[in-house]
C-alpha cells in the first residue's frame, strides 16, 4: 500500500460524487426537491474532501520520494529542498491538473458555504455546473492523465525539477495563475445558473460581479508573479514577451476587467445584459482555451511544457463549453431586454462602452496574432511569426487609449453629462497631461511615442487623484482630519475608491511599461579582468570567475563592481548554475540593482576560463514601478471585493416584480448639496423602493445633474 | 470675466507647448548609439534556432553571430532597414519577427483594425438607436415619479436620509447641524 493507492481511489471517489452531485442538484432544482439540493450541497462537501486527500497524497509521496511513482520519479530528486519537493506537486501536467481540480472544488465549498448570499434559485444549477467542470477534469485525472502511475521497478533517484522551476517564483507563480484561469469557473456557472432559471436580477449580479472580482485580482497576482518571474530568470532583460503562453494568461484577465466594467452599467442603468453573459462565458472559454493552447503544443512558445494528447481532449470540453451556453444564450435571447434607454454617448455609460470595445479589441487583435501562425500555415503553407513588434505596434496604441478612457470615465455622469460640467472637470487633468507634455520633452525625451503616452497617463493620474481629493476636501470641511477623511472615504464607498486605487495603479504600471520599452538600455562586451563597461551612467569592472562545485550543482559566477556617480556602490556576482540531470540547461543568476527608478539588470551570457566573460547589461528605467503599480491593483482588487459588515437584513423575499413603486434614478432631496441615486432596497411600509443613496457635498454641485454619486454597497443594503 | 481667464489659460498652455514642440521637432534628434541599433534591428529579426525569440533576446549561438552581423554592417555604414532587408534576402519572410506588411501576411495587420472599426461602427448604430428610442421612454421615467404624491415622497426622503445617516456619520452631523 503506498499513498499513492490512497490516491489513485480518492479521484475515483471523487469522480463519482462529482456527477452525483451534477444529478442531485439537478433533480433536486427541476423536481422542487430542496431535500435533493441540500443532500448536493453536501456531497460537494464530499467532493473536496477526496480531492484534498488525493492531493495530499501526491505531496507525501513527493516527500516520501516514492520513486516508484511515475510522476515523482519525473519531477523530484533526492537533492531537491523540501519546499521545491512540495512545489513540484504542480511541476508537470498530471499534478497541475489535480491542483486546479482541487482548487477548484475549494472554491466549490466556499460557494457552498456563502451560498446564503446568493439567489436560493441559482444554487443547484451553480452547484451542478461547477461538479460538470469537476467531473471533465477528474476524468482526465483518472484516464489519460493519472498522477498517481506506477513503475514497474522503482528507481533509486528522480530525475528533478528543471532547474527554470527551481527557483522562489515557482513557490508562488504557478499555483496563483493556475487558480486564476480556474476561479473563471465561478462566474460562469453564475452565467450558466441564470440562463437556465432566467434569473438575472441584481442579486444576481452582485454575486457574480464579486467572483468575478475575485477571479480578476487572482489572475491579475499570476500574471504579475509571471511577470516578475520571468524577469528574474530568464535573462533578456525584460518581463513581458508577448508569448503565446502569456497571451492566453492575459486573454481571460482582459474580457473579464471589459465585464467589471459593463456590469456597472448593468446595475445602474439594467442595459447591456446580453453582452455582459457574453463576456463571462468568452472568459472561462479563454482561459479553457488557453490550457489547451499550453498543453497542446499547437503554437511554438518559449514555455516548453511537455505536449500530449490531453490537448485534444480540452479542445473537445472548450467545444462543449461553446455549444452549450451559445444553445442557452439563444433560448434565453428574449428575455434579456434592456430596462432603461441609452441617453447620451458623454456619459458614464458611454465611457464604459469604450472600455468594452478597446477591451475587446485588444483581445481580439491579441488572439488573432496569436492565432495567426496557424492560419498562415494552412492559407499560405508558410508559418510566419507573430512577435512582439506586432503586439507592440497593434496592442500598444489600444493600451494608451484605455488609459486615457480610464482618466475620462470618472468625469462623466452617468445618463448625460453637460459641457460645462466636462469642461470643469477636465481642466485640471488637462493642465497635469499640458505640463507633462511640455517638460518631459525638455527633460530629454524627443520621441514623439513617448511624449504622448506619458501624458496620456499623467492626465488619467490627475483626473482620479482629482477626484479623489474632491471627496476628501468635502469630508474634510465637514470636520474630519484628512487621513481620516481619506480612509472613511474609501471605506465607505469601496467599490467606487476601490476602482479608482487599481486604476492608479494601472497607471503607475503603464509608466513603468513605456519607460522600460522606450528607454531601455543595453550593451553587451567580452571583458578581461581590469576592463570594463560604461553604459548610461554606470560603471561595470570586471575582475573574474569564480567557480563552485557543489554536490548536485556547479555554480560559475562572475566578479564586477559597480559604479554610480564616481562611487563605488557594490559588487555583484552574475552567474549560471549547472544541475546535474539538466547540465545542457543552466539557469541564470541575475543581479539587479536598482538605483531610484532605474534596474541596473546584468546577465552572465559566457565565459571562458577564470580570467574572461561576456556579459548583457541592461539599464531598466522605471521598471520598479511596474511592480508596485501591480501591487496598488491587486491592493485596489481587494478593497472592491472586500466584504462589507452586514448591518440590516431586509426582507429578500419580495421580488422585484412585488414591489409596485420604483422611485427612479433621480430621486433628488430638498437639500441643495444631497442628491439620491436609486439601486437602494428598503421597505417602507410594505411598499418597496428601490433606490442606491450616496452623498455628494459641496455646494458647487448643485447644477442638478446626476454625477458622482458614490455607490451604496451590498453590505449596508441587505 | 471667469470665462476669460480660463481662455487665457488655455492660450498660454497651447502657446507653452507649441514652443517646446516646435524646439523639439526643429533640433535635431539625438544619435543612437550603435548598441541601440543592433539591439533595434535584433529585436525585429527572429532567431532561427529558438522558440519565440528575437535575435536580440537569445543567447543562442546564431542569435549572438547574427548579432555580429548586425553590428558589422551598421558599422560599415548601412541604414537599420538595410540590415534587415539583407537578412530578409537570405532566409525570407520567417526570419522576420513580425509578419511583413504585404501579401497575404497583410492580413495580420488589417484584421484588428478592421474588427476594431466595425466594433465601433456597430456601438455608433447599437447608441444611435437606443437614442432615438429613449426620447419616449425619458418622458415615461419622469411620470413615474410624478404619479408618487408628495407625502409619500417625504416619507422616501425621509427614510433615506435615516439610512444615510445609519451609514455614514458624516452626514448624520451635517442634518443635525442643518436642523440646529
Amino acid at each position: 500500500m503506498h499513498f499513492s493507492d490512497l490516491g489513485s481511489i480518492s479521484l475515483i471517489l471523487a469522480l463519482g460524487f462529482a456527477i452525483l452531485t451534477m444529478v442531485v442538484a439537478v433533480l433536486g432544482a427541476t423536481r422542487n426537491i430542496p431535500q435533493l439540493v441540500a443532500s448536493a450541497r453536501r456531497c460537494v462537501l464530499v467532493v473536496a474532501f477526496f480531492l484534498v486527500l488525493a492531493s495530499a497524497s501526491l505531496i507525501a509521496s513527493f516527500l516520501t520520494h516514492d520513486f516508484g511513482l511515475t510522476y515523482v520519479a519525473q519531477h523530484s530528486s533526492l537533492s531537491m529542498p523540501w519546499y521545491y519537493t512540495t512545489a513540484a506537486f504542480y511541476g508537470g501536467q498530471e499534478g497541475s491538473l489535480l491542483y486546479w481540480a482541487m482548487m477548484l472544488s475549494v472554491f466549490s465549498v466556499i460557494f457552498v458555504f456563502t451560498s446564503r448570499r446568493a439567489p436560493a434559485m441559482l444554487v443547484p444549477y451553480v452547484t451542478a455546473t461547477l461538479m460538470g467542470i469537476e467531473a471533465f477534469f477528474l476524468l482526465m485525472l483518472t484516464t489519460i492523465s493519472s498522477p498517481f502511475v506506477r513503475l514497474p521497478v522503482p528507481l533509486p533517484d528522480g530525475v528533478g525539477l528543471n532547474p527554470l522551476l527551481m527557483d522562489p517564483g515557482m513557490l508562488i507563480h504557478p499555483p496563483t495563475l493556475l487558480m486564476g484561469y480556474m476561479s473563471f469557473s465561478l462566474p460562469f456557472a453564475f452565467a450558466v445558473a441564470a440562463m437556465i432559471t432566467g434569473k438575472l436580477d441584481s442579486d444576481w449580479l452582485r454575486s457574480i460581479r464579486r467572483w468575478t472580482l475575485a477571479a480578476w485580482s487572482i489572475q491579475t497576482a499570476g500574471l504579475v508573479l509571471g511577470a516578475w518571474w520571468a524577469y528574474h530568470v530568464l535573462g533578456w532583460g525584460g518581463y513581458w514577451g508577448w508569448d503565446p503562453v502569456e497571451n492566453a494568461a492575459l486573454f481571460p484577465w482582459l474580457t473579464s476587467t471589459a465585464f467589471l466594467h459593463s456590469a456597472m452599467v448593468q446595475e445602474r442603468r439594467g442595459m447591456l445584459k446580453v453582452w455582459n453573459l457574453g463576456l463571462v462565458i468568452a472568459s472561462f472559454a479563454l482561459s479553457i482555451f488557453g490550457t489547451f493552447e499550453v498543453r497542446s503544443g499547437l503554437i511554438s512558445s518559449v514555455h516548453s511544457f511537455a505536449y500530449s494528447a490531453i490537448g485534444g481532449y480540452f479542445l473537445g470540453f472548450l467545444c462543449i463549453v461553446v455549444v452549450f451556453s451559445t444553445g442557452l444564450f439563444i433560448y434565453r435571447l428574449p428575455r434579456l431586454r434592456p430596462e432603461h434607454e441609452f441617453e447620451s454617448v458623454v456619459s458614464r455609460e458611454g465611457s464604459f462602452l469604450l472600455n468594452n470595445l478597446l477591451l475587446v479589441g485588444i483581445t481580439f487583435a491579441t488572439l488573432w496574432g496569436t492565432l495567426f501562425p496557424l492560419i498562415s500555415q494552412a492559407l499560405s503553407r508558410q508559418t510566419q511569426t507573430v512577435g512582439p513588434p506586432f503586439y507592440n505596434s497593434v496592442d500598444g496604441p489600444l493600451f494608451i487609449a484605455l488609459v486615457l478612457a480610464m482618466g475620462i470615465g470618472p468625469l462623466l455622469a452617468w445618463r448625460r453629462t453637460s459641457t460645462r460640467t466636462l469642461w470643469r472637470n477636465i481642466g485640471i487633468p488637462a493642465l497635469a497631461a499640458a505640463a507633462c507634455a511640455a517638460i518631459l520633452p525638455l527633460a530629454g525625451i524627443r520621441d514623439i511615442w513617448p511624449n504622448i503616452a506619458f501624458a496620456v497617463c499623467a492626465f488619467t493620474a490627475g483626473a482620479i487623484l482629482y477626484e479623489i481629493w474632491r471627496g476628501v476636501r468635502v469630508r474634510h470641511s465637514h470636520g474630519e482630519p484628512y487621513p481620516l477623511a481619506i480612509y472613511m472615504l474609501i471605506h465607505r464607498y469601496r467599490q467606487r475608491y476601490g476602482g479608482y486605487i487599481v486604476h492608479l495603479g494601472l497607471v503607475m504600471l503603464a509608466v513603468g511599461v513605456i519607460g522600460s520599452h522606450f528607454f531601455q538600455a543595453q550593451a553587451s562586451a567580452t571583458l578581461r579582468p581590469g576592463q570594463e563597461i560604461d553604459i548610461a551612467g554606470y560603471k561595470l569592472v570586471y575582475f573574474g570567475n569564480i567557480a563552485q562545485q557543489y554536490p548536485n550543482v556547479v555554480v560559475e559566477t562572475a566578479q564586477l563592481q559597480v559604479w554610480s556617480d564616481g562611487q563605488l556602490q557594490e559588487y555583484i556576482y552574475p552567474g549560471r548554475e549547472f544541475y546535474a540531470n539538466y547540465s545542457n540547461q543552466p539557469s541564470s543568476l541575475i543581479p539587479i540593482t536598482t538605483f531610484g527608478l532605474t534596474d541596473l539588470y546584468v546577465f552572465l551570457d559566457n565565459w571562458n576560463g577564470p580570467a574572461q566573460a561576456t556579459f548583457d547589461v541592461f539599464v531598466n528605467p522605471l521598471v520598479p514601478l511596474v511592480w508596485y503599480g501591480a501591487l496598488l491593483m491587486l491592493l485596489g482588487g481587494i478593497t472592491c471585493w472586500w466584504p462589507e459588515k452586514r448591518r440590516r437584513r431586509i426582507d429578500r423575499s419580495l421580488s422585484p416584480e412585488d414591489i409596485p413603486v420604483t422611485v427612479g434614478a433621480r430621486a433628488e432631496l430638498s437639500r441643495e448639496d444631497t442628491l439620491v441615486v436609486a439601486g437602494r432596497a428598503s421597505v417602507i411600509q410594505g411598499t418597496g423602493t428601490q433606490a442606491v443613496a450616496g452623498l455628494t457635498s459641496q455646494a458647487e454641485e448643485s447644477d442638478s445633474e446626476v454625477r458622482d454619486l458614490p455607490i451604496g454597497e451590498e453590505g449596508a443594503i441587505t | 470675466m471667469k470665462q476669460k481667464r480660463s481662455l487665457l489659460v488655455i492660450l498660454a498652455v497651447v502657446a507653452i507647448l507649441g514652443a517646446t514642440w516646435s524646439h523639439v521637432l526643429l533640433t535635431t534628434p539625438p544619435q543612437k548609439t550603435l548598441d541601440q541599433e543592433v539591439q533595434d534591428v535584433g529585436s525585429q529579426l527572429k532567431c532561427l534556432v529558438c522558440q519565440g525569440e528575437s535575435v536580440a533576446d537569445s543567447p543562442a549561438l546564431l542569435a549572438q553571430q547574427m548579432r555580429a552581423v548586425i553590428r558589422q554592417q551598421l558599422q560599415s555604414g548601412k541604414s537599420e532597414q538595410d540590415v534587415i532587408q539583407y537578412f530578409q534576402a537570405r532566409y525570407g519572410d520567417k526570419i522576420l519577427f513580425a509578419p511583413p506588411q504585404r501579401g497575404f501576411d497583410l492580413l495580420a495587420w488589417l484584421v484588428p483594425v478592421a474588427m476594431l472599426l466595425a466594433g465601433a461602427l456597430l456601438l455608433f448604430f447599437v447608441v444611435r438607436d437606443w437614442h432615438t428610442s429613449s426620447r419616449g421612454g425619458a418622458e415615461q421615467e419622469d411620470s413615474d415619479l410624478t404619479g408618487v404624491d408628495e407625502a409619500e415622497m417625504e416619507r422616501y426622503r425621509r427614510q433615506l436620509e435615516q439610512e444615510l445617516a445609519d451609514d455614514d456619520p458624516l452626514f448624520a452631523q451635517s442634518t443635525i447641524e442643518e436642523a440646529g
